[in-house]
């Protein structure tokens, strides 16, 4: 395995995206799964309830500190930004918005990035905003893959259009796609 | 925008600790990293150099640095469901049983979101007379800014929603008045707050308190230095003392989780354990 973690950002029309990546993830999946969607900064819970439904392995919205383990899922708290530090640990913020956002995923891109330079995979979905565009091309210079969602398979193409404007990316691919990239890392 | 790299970080917190004896070598190193980058921008320094020799040369900045170093509260009221409890669970259990004045310590106060919720809900509650309220900052000109009532108008949109799922039928504008760019906070909030300002590692903290506020304050410190917090937490409480942390803080990992016990788990309320 060359790769320490994937990391996934989205916002308007991602949700549908994200829940079809996680059923059809098997429970053995080897990396950990980083999830930095836009949400409603009051609304503390019911989003990682809805994410576990049918989902293989477990979505959880870590702790502060907490170490990241195979074949888990990470949910960006509410009103927080996730940031990667070294040593596979996950770290919370409260500091500014960026691109109006808690959690901002430009923030959780690069510092995965960072974090696990060319061991990481990171993957734009659907959105209404351009957050997400820096911290993807962050993981591409630093060596890891740049995946975005095919634009034309977005129920919103604002975020993954200004991500392909700002990086040359490794794969543009539709949701089966992505998932059947995901699949084939063993 | 300058990038600092590991050999700038280590040059930096090196430097911060010879000069000044303040060792930021145990907070989380990303979110230092970020700070230190802001800092660099709003002060037009390209590199690392830059930031250390205006440390050096300027006595003043040094102030300014602990100031924007540390992260502001997001909101006033933040997690409503937190200041509920406070009012209709906490306080007036409290109330009843004790005779002296109930002390509360905010550790770690920087723009005075939290100090402010807090003076508002006591006002509410008309507790004035019974509470003494301590505010510590790692800076004088945090005590300055929240002395001034100033807060930044952006947040006050959030907060009117936070407060409004706090008090239903009350509006937060009747505490502030908005500015051009700026929301004046009603000083006369906090005309009884007694203000300190203590260093990193909380030396001369209070003692006796009976219910500590220090949400989000400990995710910018490494675990070792969460721990070394906490145990100063633990002895600044009084037999049965209340400490609150934000709802992503963990404090049962570490070693001295055994001293407390959950009391409001939802809210990450916990009570001090006395230890046999």
């Amino acid at each position: 395995m060359n790769y320490k973690a994937v990391i996934i950002g989205g916002s308007a029309g991602s949700f549908q995206v994200v829940t079809r990546i996680l059923n059809s993830l098997p429970k053995s999946f080897p990396l950990p799964v980083l999830l930095c969607l836009h949400r409603l900064k009051h609304v503390r819970s019911g989003f990682v309830e809805a994410l576990s439904l049918k989902s293989n392995i477990p979505v959880e919205e870590p702790y502060d500190k907490e170490m990241m383990r195979p074949g888990k899922a990470y949910l960006a708290p509410a009103n927080y930004h996730m940031y990667i530090e070294l040593a596979n640990r996950i770290a919370l913020s409260t500091e500014d918005t960026v691109n109006h956002s808690r959690p901002s995923i430009d923030l959780s891109f690069v510092t995965a990035a960072n974090a696990y330079r060319d061991k990481l995979i990171g993957i734009i979905l659907s959105g209404a905003n351009k957050d997400g565009a820096l911290g993807l091309k962050k993981v591409h210079d630093n060596g890891g893959i740049a995946i975005v969602q095919d634009p034309a398979d977005c129920e919103v193409k604002t975020m993954t259009q200004a991500a392909l404007q700002l990086t040359q990316v490794d794969f543009v691919y539709t949701t089966d796609q992505i998932i059947n990239f995901l699949l084939k890392l063993k | 925008m300058p990038e600092l790299g590991i050999v700038d970080m280590r040059e930096i917190i090196r430097a911060m600790k010879s000069d000044f004896d303040y060792d930021f070598g145990n907070y989380a190193l990303t979110s230092l990293k970020q700070r230190l980058e802001r800092i660099m921008v709003m002060y037009n320094m390209g590199n690392a150099e830059g930031l250390i020799r205006k440390l050096r040369n300027d006595n003043n900045f040094f102030d300014t640095f602990l100031y924007e170093i540390t992260v502001p509260s997001t909101e006033m009221f933040r997690d409503p469901s937190l200041w509920r409890w406070l009012s209709e669970d906490y306080f007036p259990g409290v109330e009843d049983k004790n005779t002296g004045k109930i002390k509360i310590w905010l550790p770690a106060c920087v723009s005075g979101a939290e100090l402010y919720s807090l003076a508002i809900l006591i006002s509410e509650s008309g507790l004035q007379d019974k509470v003494h309220v301590i505010a510590s900052c790692l800076s004088n000109k945090s005590i300055e800014v929240i002395k001034s009532g100033l807060y930044d108008l952006k947040k006050m949109e959030v907060s009117e929603e936070n407060y409004k799922r706090v008090y239903s039928a009350k509006e937060l504008s009747t505490y502030y008045k908005p500015g051009h760019n700026y929301a004046l906070r009603d000083t006369r909030l906090i005309q009884n707050v007694e203000f300190k300002k203590l260093n990193i590692n909380f030396d001369n903290a209070p003692q006796n308190i009976r219910l500590i506020l220090f949400r989000n304050s400990m995710i910018y410190y490494n675990p070792t230095q969460q721990e070394k917090v906490l145990h100063v937490i633990y002895n600044s409480l009084s037999p049965s003392g209340y400490l609150v942390v934000g709802i992503r803080e963990k404090i049962s990992g570490i070693n001295t989780g055994r001293d407390f016990e959950f009391i409001n788990e939802t809210e990450s309320v916990y009570r001090k354990r006395i230890l046999s």
